[in-house]
């Protein structure tokens, strides 16, 4: 079904949302659950972001979170081969063992325009690192640069790899995300390739402004493509500090959108209880809500000041700027 | 070359990328008019300022690295070089250097004024008239004159740059009142980041003279201002403004993915009005007036080689970074538009030394 008016849309979207979730969130107080895209997996509309991990006090801490989050009903799992030079990975696999197959459990290969063996290298990294033999979903991260599509999808690149590892039993499913522009996302998404997920900011902000929401999320779904959400207060809460909506308005937001689940850093207890007292027993926003609470935000969101990782290198991992030839963190911080 | 014999442009005047889209090479061949003013051998061609009936030399003259100019004294000698060299166009902008830019310059054109046509920019950012319109003051008192030939509105870098510009009480009418009170003749825009939203700026339909982007071999393809705008500039009459030829700092001449000289020949052979380049020192400026005078522009398939040995490196921004991070906005954008200034850069060392690291705002000079 194709609505090319984007009012109508929106009213779509928002009407799509809500019965995902009002099906799913089953039990008042728990985590709802949500189908990923066309997979008979079921994850839970909150996930737990990897790179927070690595930013949490020690393994102690990291290991209550992740207790903690799967005791409230959190099952996705989220990481990446380069965050925190794989600290982020280690914890995630310390604080899983004995509960591995409870979790839905994602990382990302970080080729950037590498080719496939350098993919499969990191994919055993990862495994040894998570203390597992399979992963639930293995994605490439960071498709931020313009010509990562292409690079991908060269013979003997991070594509063939995805592929690879499905026969060869070590990945369920793969996909890709980025956090930069749609147009690299459609760009990716218009080689046809099966992917099962695909990841994405999401937030009240994004839908006015390069907007995933209205440009990708749709084509993901059309696809039959389960739509990962990140970023739903600006990467560091941006949108907290400076963007005059509440944690809950924000959170609320991103879920309340047809997404399998929203991505969310945790790096302490105290964040993940704030989390999940917005999510227990979660009730989408209504579109009237959705639509009010874009409009607040629609002015602050015209330049993308709180979507740093849109319009600035802040969010650009040390990886993908070595293989693009960018500086790095400390030469080009935005 | 028959292709553009064809339509009837003459490749030595006016070189036209084979891949510019046979629509737009009907639109380039008005710069046939370049023709009769291009002067002999030796001298800097000098082009048509837009529909003004004017002509300005094709090496423009940046402002930016004057400040970086050894003493006052070494900037006025190389202003004055310039000058005596051939140029005619000199850009500046009230940010550049904290006003140090416009300083040296004004010192080094005295006594050279009218023989130069002399742009700076207004730092608006999309803030409101009366801002620009002092700042416009305070660049015609740096600049010792009492009117400017352009003045532009600069780093459009944002994507609602457009309607603050556009807005009631916003720069636009600064634009229209220095005009009319005859303290500028001509007015126009600048910005390094987005093809689309200098597309946007000219949608606004203000009636401005020139515009001002960057265009070198790595733009030719990556989110290229070369294809999307250059065309609507040349259809429209607009004077274009070529930056950026060496892609900002130099890093690919450094890298050695193609020379200087190519870098300039190329950006020269685009059909642009003039080309600004920053000259920090003497042997500089001799090196850019060396592929200058008595110019010749690359043929159509030297353009294409270039822009296949460049289109690697050019294809994720490595080396146009102003399109793809923040490095190239100045403080004043970043701090209208809220984002992250950085530590590193001239203006901002400058702001934290003129305001004894107090974060108070700049004293009025």
């Amino acid at each position: 079904m194709q609505i090319n008016d984007d009012v109508s849309r929106r009213v779509f979207l928002g009407a799509m949302a809500m019965s995902v979730a009002t099906t799913a969130a089953g039990q008042t107080g728990s985590v709802p659950r949500r189908k990923l895209g066309k997979t008979d997996v079921e994850v839970s509309a909150l996930g737990v972001g990897g790179f927070h991990l690595g930013g949490a006090k020690d393994q102690a801490e990291a290991t209550e979170i992740v207790h903690q989050a799967m005791d409230a009903g959190i099952n996705f799992f989220d990481n990446c081969w380069e965050y925190h030079d794989g600290v982020s990975e280690e914890r995630m696999g310390i604080a899983l063992e004995g509960r591995r197959k409870d979790a839905v459990l994602m990382t990302k290969v970080c080729t950037h325009g590498r080719d496939k063996k350098v993919a499969m290298r990191m994919l055993e990294e990862s495994l040894r690192r998570l203390r597992t033999d399979y992963l639930d979903v293995w994605q490439i991260h960071e498709v931020v640069y313009w010509n990562d599509p292409d690079l991908i999808f060269a013979p003997d690149r991070a594509a063939e790899a995805l592929l690879e590892a499905k026969k060869q039993g070590k990945v369920r499913f793969v996909g890709f995300t980025g956090h930069k522009d749609p147009e690299i996302h459609l760009k990716m998404l218009s080689h046809d390739f099966p992917f099962d997920t695909v990841q994405m900011p999401l937030n009240c902000f994004d839908a006015s402004f390069r907007s995933f929401e209205t440009q990708v999320l749709p084509e993901a779904i059309r696809r039959g493509i389960a739509p990962l959400g990140m970023k739903s207060m600006g990467g560091s809460g941006e949108m907290i500090k400076h963007g005059g909506v509440t944690p809950g308005e924000a959170l609320r937001y991103a879920m309340s959108l047809p997404v399998a689940t929203t991505i969310s850093g945790m790096d302490s207890l105290t964040v993940l209880q704030q989390n999940l007292a917005i999510v227990r027993g979660f009730k989408p926003l209504s579109s009237q809500e959705m639509t009010s609470l874009r409009e607040r935000c629609q002015e602050l969101a015209s330049d993308g000041r709180l979507e740093l990782f849109k319009t600035t290198t802040m969010y650009d991992g040390a990886e993908g700027r070595k293989q693009h030839q960018y500086p790095d963190a400390e030469k080009l911080p935005a | 070359m028959g292709e553009e014999r064809e339509i009837g442009v003459d490749s030595n005047v006016c070189s036209i990328n084979r891949n510019t889209p046979l629509r737009n090479v009907v639109h380039l061949s008005e710069r046939l008019q370049i023709v009769p003013q291009q002067e002999a051998t030796g001298s800097i061609p000098r082009r048509p300022f837009g529909k003004s009936g004017l002509t300005i030399s094709a090496l423009g003259f940046g402002g930016h690295h004057l400040g970086d100019a050894e003493s006052a004294q070494d900037a006025a000698r190389i202003v004055s070089e310039a000058v005596d060299g051939g140029i005619s166009f000199f850009d500046n902008c009230w940010e550049y250097h904290r006003g140090k830019s416009e300083v040296w310059m004004g010192g080094g054109l005295k006594g050279k004024r009218d023989k130069v046509f002399l742009m700076t920019k207004a730092c608006t950012h999309g803030r409101d008239k009366n801002l620009a319109l002092q700042m416009l003051e305070e660049s015609l008192n740096r600049l010792q004159t009492d009117h400017l030939d352009l003045w532009q509105i600069h780093g459009v870098s944002f994507d609602n740059d457009p309607e603050l510009f556009i807005r009631p009480n916003g720069a636009a009418e600064a634009l229209e009142q220095a005009k009319r009170q005859g303290k500028v003749r001509f007015v126009g825009f600048t910005g390094h980041k987005n093809p689309a939203i200098h597309l946007k700026m000219l949608a606004t339909g203000f009636p401005f003279d020139s515009v001002q982007m960057p265009l070198n071999a790595f733009d030719a393809t990556f989110l290229s201002f070369q294809s999307k705008v250059l065309p609507e500039l040349n259809k429209r009459g607009i004077a274009v403004l070529g930056m950026k030829p060496l892609s900002g700092h130099g890093d690919a001449v450094q890298k050695g993915v193609l020379t200087a000289e190519e870098a300039l020949r190329y950006a020269m052979s685009l059909p642009v009005t003039t080309t600004i380049t920053g000259m920090e020192s003497l042997e500089i400026l001799r090196q850019n007036l060396k592929v200058a005078q008595g110019f010749q522009p690359m043929n159509p398939h030297e353009m294409k080689e270039l822009e296949a040995r460049c289109r690697p490196y050019a294809a994720d921004g490595r080396f146009e970074l102003y399109k793809t991070s923040l490095k190239f906005d100045n403080p004043e954008a970043r701090l209208s538009h809220q984002f992250p200034l950085d530590d590193q850069q001239a203006e901002v060392k400058e702001m934290m030394k003129a305001t004894e690291n107090t974060g108070r705002a700049f004293p009025k000079n």
